[in-house]
């Protein structure tokens, strides 16, 4: 064991706490580890972990005393069996202890505080409180007289009314600009036919692109791509994916097969000419039952 | 081996380290590798990776290589049994149709 640096340190005692029959195996496996770690932090990250890992599996094989294949000899596995472990009852009566302790310390921390309560409240004491000297107030003034004024205002003057525009109406009907006789003939309106492309012939099925993973774990989902396809039906961007299927494997065997779809795209057509677009697609992979 | 073959306790971060090795169930991975591919702290990984050994879902043997050649220490490397190919199948079909036992 090299004793370099604290890292390494902790793992060697880490190693040492844990069952006999896994202590050098671990001690090797979490050494090589740990020199795969690049940074300081990393590595005391690490071996703090390695120190509660052992405690976790002290605990484990002395709770269950499964068998753990142990190959501190190499790859000559071997059935071992870790029986009873004295540190974790030595653990609970620590915690027992720290249990117990926390309670008393928060009892005599309530208790001083009471006490220092009493000393810093003042004793009670009764105070006769006399009302204040009132100097005669003379009554209020009696309120001034109420006194009308007039005011001279203008009359109204109103325009007279028409009588065409007399009652509510509203002009329903559209509001036409004149124009002039040389500018009334405009060309009809154009509606241009627009269909949207998709997978043409000749593209790959879901089932090619299916990730084995996906597969293996029972996912089905349907992804939503998007393709910008050039008018012969290419690829002129990488695809994205519009709507997830829920599954990250799902989303890259669509993006997959969408770019292996390149050049078997059919075109949008404007008034039947293939242009440049862009347009979603769903993908469904669905297992077979 | 003479492992046998017993039921795991599922947390997430098992379900975590068996889906990093359904990725792909023929390659050997370290604890090293695992942590990268899961980002599980070793305290937690390494258990989980004894239990799965003791449970007969993983094996794991010794690098082969000459550390003094190699300028490294051999690592540990775990591989997929076949019953903790078939376990864990099942394991992910069965959360996927949201019944997990």
């Amino acid at each position: 064991m090299s004793k370099r640096d604290l890292p390494h340190w902790l793992i060697h005692h880490a190693a040492r706490r844990a069952p006999a029959s896994l202590s050098d195996r671990l001690e090797e496996e979490w050494m090589s580890d740990l020199a795969a770690r690049p940074t300081a932090v990393s590595r005391l990250r690490f071996a703090l972990g390695c120190c509660w890992a052992t405690r976790v599996i002290a605990y484990e094989l002395g709770a269950s005393g499964a068998p753990v294949a142990s190959a501190a000899g190499g790859d000559n596995l071997a059935i071992a069996y870790f029986h009873g472990d004295s540190g974790f009852s030595s653990r609970r009566s620590v915690t027992f202890i720290l249990v117990v302790a926390l309670h008393v310390a928060v009892f005599i921390g309530l208790m001083t505080n009471i006490k220092f309560y009493r000393h810093v409240t003042p004793p009670f004491e009764t105070q006769v409180l006399t009302p204040p000297y009132v100097r005669d107030v003379p009554p209020p003034l009696p309120p001034p007289p109420f006194t009308r004024t007039r005011i001279d205002a203008p009359p109204l003057e109103l325009p007279p009314i028409a009588d065409e525009e007399k009652g509510s109406q509203i002009d329903a009907r559209p509001m036409v600009q004149s124009t002039p006789a040389d500018q009334r003939t405009e060309a009809p309106p154009h509606l241009v036919s627009h269909v949207q492309g998709g997978p043409g012939a000749g593209f790959p099925t879901a089932d090619d692109y299916y990730p084995s993973a996906a597969k293996r774990m029972e996912e089905e989902g349907v992804a939503t791509i998007k393709v910008c396809v050039d008018t012969k039906g290419r690829l002129t961007s990488d695809p994205s994916t519009v709507q997830t299927s829920g599954s990250t494997r799902l989303d890259q065997g669509a993006i997959l097969l969408a770019k292996a779809g390149s050049g078997h795209y059919r075109p949008s057509t404007e008034d039947g000419h293939p242009v440049d677009s862009c347009y979603p697609f769903r993908v469904r992979f669905e297992l077979r039952k | 081996m003479g492992i046998e073959d017993r039921n795991v306790r599922m947390s997430l971060q098992t379900l975590r380290v068996l889906e990093a090795f359904l990725e792909n169930p023929m390659e050997q991975l370290s604890g090293a590798d695992v942590h990268q591919r899961c980002n599980i702290a070793s305290g937690t990984l390494y258990p989980i990776l004894l239990r799965l050994e003791s449970a007969g879902w993983f094996t794991s043997q010794w690098e082969t290589i000459d550390p003094s050649s190699a300028g490294r220490p051999r690592r540990r490397l775990y591989r997929m049994t076949t019953t903790g190919l078939r376990r864990a199948s099942e394991v992910f079909a069965s959360f996927n149709r949201g019944i997990l036992t």
